[in-house]
């Protein structure tokens, strides 16, 4: 190879592993993936422009995801704003192995069990997409404009704690970012801290 | 067994279940992973003494809980008190935590195999009981690779007596001694902060801590920043550089609690920490004024003129005005706008004037602030009740302001400019009124203006001056508004007279600052001097009349003068002078004490919260949110509920450590509320004008922070 060319490729590998490190921030355009249903089915960022679109980090085994789906929270979200025209995206980026990792049929099996209304349920395990992100909880939530920018990166909402009975009484960022959104008006919670299990990334 | 050692046996299991009743645990999956368990360092409550309780978890191998902060995953462990009325319990102290690299960049703050949680138990003074029973609710999130939230109800029940014995010292030295330090002394370390884009820098100079290899910063970030992962920029043998770097939108941000975290290696057993906090009397960091835009400044000064006439203490004096514009009404249109404009330049000529004094003595190092710098000086209030006091008696007819002959001549060649010249100096009165009303916009436009260059100064008191200004101009430009002004007659001299009742109430209120500067004595003698004045008044009115014969008026001019000379010698120079100043203890009521910068620390070390009241006898704000919201029989027992701390800050004589902490507050004036929730957390500035509802809306989140912790 041509001690030019390595060069290029070298500094745009370090490129790549800063960039990483950093979350892009909210108001940057979002990452493009490609990501397997549990039918194999792949969905794309790009098929999807146009329509706001909602990714949610996802872990059935965790109890601050299973806080939202076992109060039927997460459902009634995901269904009244599909229902809008908004694309819901859940992905699972944890490892194979660690907890909270689905096969394609553990992720068909789930999605019935818990009634779950997401456009696509996605598996990332090898958590690229998810690192892509800076995607470090479950649930996090991510939101990304019409025209391909990330508008929202945060909790699901206010209260950080594994109690379902707290989620009447919290703020629901999501649902608050997403009405403002679909109302033409601006956002006026862009960035939260989330909180949650931690994404079990593969070791690299 | 013999019945003695039966006894015995039955003592010892007693105080074995008296110092740890129960230690209720978590169970998942037929596994224990949590054991917890309430300790007291002390084998008995003696009342009124603090001592510390330790929640003790005890966690299954590889399965950790977390710090006060969590870091990207988790949550920190949360303890609720159940204790009797009277009994007032501090902060969490948090050990030291260990950080955790998991695949994916993903750090956490927590704690492996042990912890102790400890917290300081304040007991009444007075306990009737034999034994008291301590419980607390704790919450706790517990992680391997898995996480499953705890909680347990642990109880602890300690005999009350009059003397005590260390009890579990091991444990409680262990821990104790994994407790992070208070930031040392400029000598051993120095802290700054800087923000560059979006990161926080803090830069530590300290030998010392730079022998250390592994260093670290783990941040206590506030409640809604969302922050990165720190690291070392550069690490030399006396400096090290670590970067903050913050991912939400806090562009203000401009410090950041913390542990600096330094060891031989990291997460070892030897681990040591220094607390960097963001409280204003300790931290070494600055909090910057809000770096907004120079032009949004300048407008809120401009709208903080127009409101500043509103202000009680400038109102009498635009009455006057108005009044003359009414007088004026039937004069030709340039004459009023030529008053209209004089009267402005006035406005302009005391700002202007004022602007280049504070500069003055800024560029001389002095602490400088607005309202307070002339209020707090008794002198300048006794001067000010004297021109209140001489524009009254002219308002009653007592005599007639007309300029020295000499002077009149030499400065004016018209009679127009007379009025003119008038209307100059009731604009330099209106202004000098005005200058104690520090109203919110004010606030922050001077706050502003006093950390900048003088040009910025200026700029900003030609703003305040252009808004307070504009009323006038635009009345005088428009005389066709003043037409819808009555008609002149003799209503007008009731008008006049009933305004100098309302230079009088003014003048009262100007006496009470004077009383509260320096007692009654103080204001008595200040008030035989105004009596003096009145009576050189009244005879400037009575005999020096233009008819009367020039060796007449110059003979009562000498009179009047010798009085007021001779009477400011007497009461001013001597007795008021040497009034004392009065003391701020004898004013404290009910459960407020007097602030001190240490006294604020001390409370805060002990783990309690405090809320600092900063106000002044001059300040008419102050005593409305005083009378009406601080006490309040509501808002006093929620302060009584919460146990906070209530210090009152007076800077009636300018107290130049309070002028110190206003300015950190970037406030150039009181009132100032803050409410500190304890030691690591930052101070809650509350708004000028109080509400009920408000105080006690912040004082619960405070008290939810705090619990949370």
């Amino acid at each position: 190879m041509n001690k030019k060319v390595t060069l290029t490729v070298f500094t745009s590998l370090i490129a790549t592993a800063i960039f990483a490190l950093e979350p892009p921030p909210v108001g940057s355009a979002a990452p493009d993936f490609s990501l397997p249903d549990a039918k194999g089915q792949e969905h794309s960022l790009a098929q999807y422009k146009g329509k706001y679109v909602v990714l949610e980090w996802f872990n059935p085994e965790c109890p601050f995801v299973k806080k939202h789906y076992g109060s039927d929270n997460m459902q009634k979200l995901q269904k009244e704003y599909t229902d809008k025209g908004v694309v819901w995206l859940t992905i699972d980026s944890n490892a194979p192995g660690t907890e909270g990792n689905l096969t394609p049929e553990q992720a068909q099996k789930i999605t019935t069990s818990w009634k779950t209304h997401e456009t696509a349920l996605l598996l990332d395990p090898d958590g690229k997409v998810g690192q892509a992100y800076g995607s470090k909880n479950t649930p996090n939530m991510v939101i990304i404009s019409p025209d391909g920018k990330i508008v929202y990166h945060g909790a699901i909402d206010s209260k950080a704690t594994p109690n379902p009975a707290d989620i009447p009484s919290s703020t629901n960022y999501v649902k608050a970012a997403l009405d403002q959104s679909l109302a033409g008006k601006s956002i006026s919670t862009p960035q939260t801290k989330p909180y949650g299990c931690s994404v079990k990334y593969k070791s690299s | 067994m013999r019945p003695v050692s039966r006894i015995a046996a039955f003592l010892v299991a007693w105080s074995l279940l008296a110092l740890a009743s129960q230690s209720p645990g978590q169970v998942y999956q037929g596994k224990e992973l949590v054991k917890a368990e309430l300790l007291a360092d002390t084998s008995a409550i003696v009342p009124g003494k603090p001592f510390t309780v330790g929640l003790l978890l005890r966690m299954a191998p590889h399965w950790h809980t977390y710090w006060a902060f969590s870091g990207d995953a988790g949550l920190p462990t949360e303890l609720k008190w159940k204790l009797p009325s009277g009994w007032k319990v501090g902060e969490i102290e948090w050990p030291i935590p260990l950080k955790t690299i998991d695949p994916g960049d993903i750090e956490t703050y927590g704690y492996e195999n042990e912890v102790l949680l400890m917290q300081e138990i304040t007991p009444p003074r007075k306990l009737d009981d034999s034994t008291v029973k301590l419980a607390a609710e704790a919450n706790w999130l517990v992680c391997e690779k898995i996480c499953i939230p705890g909680s347990a109800t642990p109880q602890l029940e300690l005999p009350i007596s009059t003397t005590s014995q260390p009890a579990n010292s091991e444990l409680f030295a262990r821990y104790r001694h994994l407790l992070p330090q208070n930031w040392p002394g400029s000598n051993v370390a120095s802290a700054s902060w800087s923000r560059v884009g979006r990161d926080l820098r803090l830069k530590i100079t300290s030998e010392s801590l730079a022998k250390y290899p592994a260093l670290d910063f783990f941040p206590l970030p506030g409640p809604d920043v969302v922050v990165g992962h720190p690291t070392i920029e550069s690490h030399n043998t006396n400096e090290v550089i670590l970067r903050v770097p913050i991912e939400s939108s806090e562009k203000n941000l401009a410090s950041m609690a913390g542990l600096v975290v330094f060891s031989q290696q990291a997460n070892s057993e030897d681990r040591a920490a220094w607390r960097i906090s963001v409280a204003p009397t300790i931290s070494a960091a600055k909090a910057a004024p809000p770096a907004r835009g120079i032009f949004t400044f300048l407008f809120f000064g401009f709208l903080g003129g127009i409101i500043l006439n509103l202000m009680p203490c400038v109102l009498p004096v635009i009455s006057l005005k108005i009044f003359g514009f009414i007088q004026q009404a039937g004069q030709s249109r340039r004459k009023i706008l030529r008053s209209g404009i004089a009267f402005t330049v006035g406005i302009f000529a005391w700002f202007v004037g004022l602007a280049l004094l504070l500069v003055a003595l800024k560029s001389g190092g002095r602490d400088v602030t607005w309202g307070g710098f002339q209020f707090t000086n008794a002198y300048f209030v006794l001067a000010l009740s004297v021109i209140v006091l001489v524009f009254a008696l002219n308002l009653f007819g007592v005599f007639e302001i007309s300029l020295p002959q000499g002077m009149t001549r030499g400065l004016l060649s018209t009679t127009e400019r007379k009025d003119d010249l008038g209307s100059f100096f009731q604009g330099v009165f209106a202004t000098v009124l005005a200058t104690p009303c520090t109203a919110p916009f004010l606030g922050t436009a001077l706050g502003f203006a006093f950390s900048q260059s003088v040009v910025v100064i200026l700029a900003m008191f030609f703003a305040i001056a252009a808004g307070m200004s504009a009323p006038y101009l635009l009345l005088s430009a428009q005389p066709a508004w003043l037409r819808f002004l009555p008609q002149p007659g003799a209503w007008m001299l009731h008008v006049k007279q009933f305004m100098g009742f309302l230079l009088l109430a003014t003048l009262l209120f100007l006496l009470y600052v004077l009383g509260a500067q320096r007692g009654l004595e103080g204001a008595i003698w200040a008030s035989c001097f105004l009596l003096v004045i009145s009576i050189a008044c009244w005879m400037k009115g009575a005999f020096v009349l233009p008819t009367a014969s020039a060796a007449k008026r110059a003979v009562v001019f000498v009179l009047m003068f010798a009085l007021i000379v001779g009477s400011g010698i007497y009461f001013i120079g001597g007795k008021f002078r040497s009034s004392n100043l009065a003391l701020t203890d004898s004013r404290l009521r009910g459960d407020w004490q007097a602030f001190t910068p240490e006294r604020l620390q001390a409370e805060l070390d002990q783990g309690h919260s405090v809320f600092v009241d900063f106000t002044a006898a001059w300040c008419i704000t102050c005593k409305f949110n005083e009378a009406n919201v601080l006490e309040n029989s509501e808002v006093r027992e929620a302060f009584r509920r919460h146990a906070i701390v209530k210090l009152k800050a007076d800077w009636t004589n300018g107290d130049p450590a309070i002028t110190k902490l206003l300015q950190q507050f970037g406030r150039p004036g009181v009132p100032l509320y803050v409410l500190y929730p304890g030691k690591n957390e930052e101070p809650i500035v509350f708004p000028e004008v109080l509400t009920k509802g408000m105080v006690l809306e912040k004082l619960q989140t405070a008290a939810s922070r705090v619990a949370a912790q």
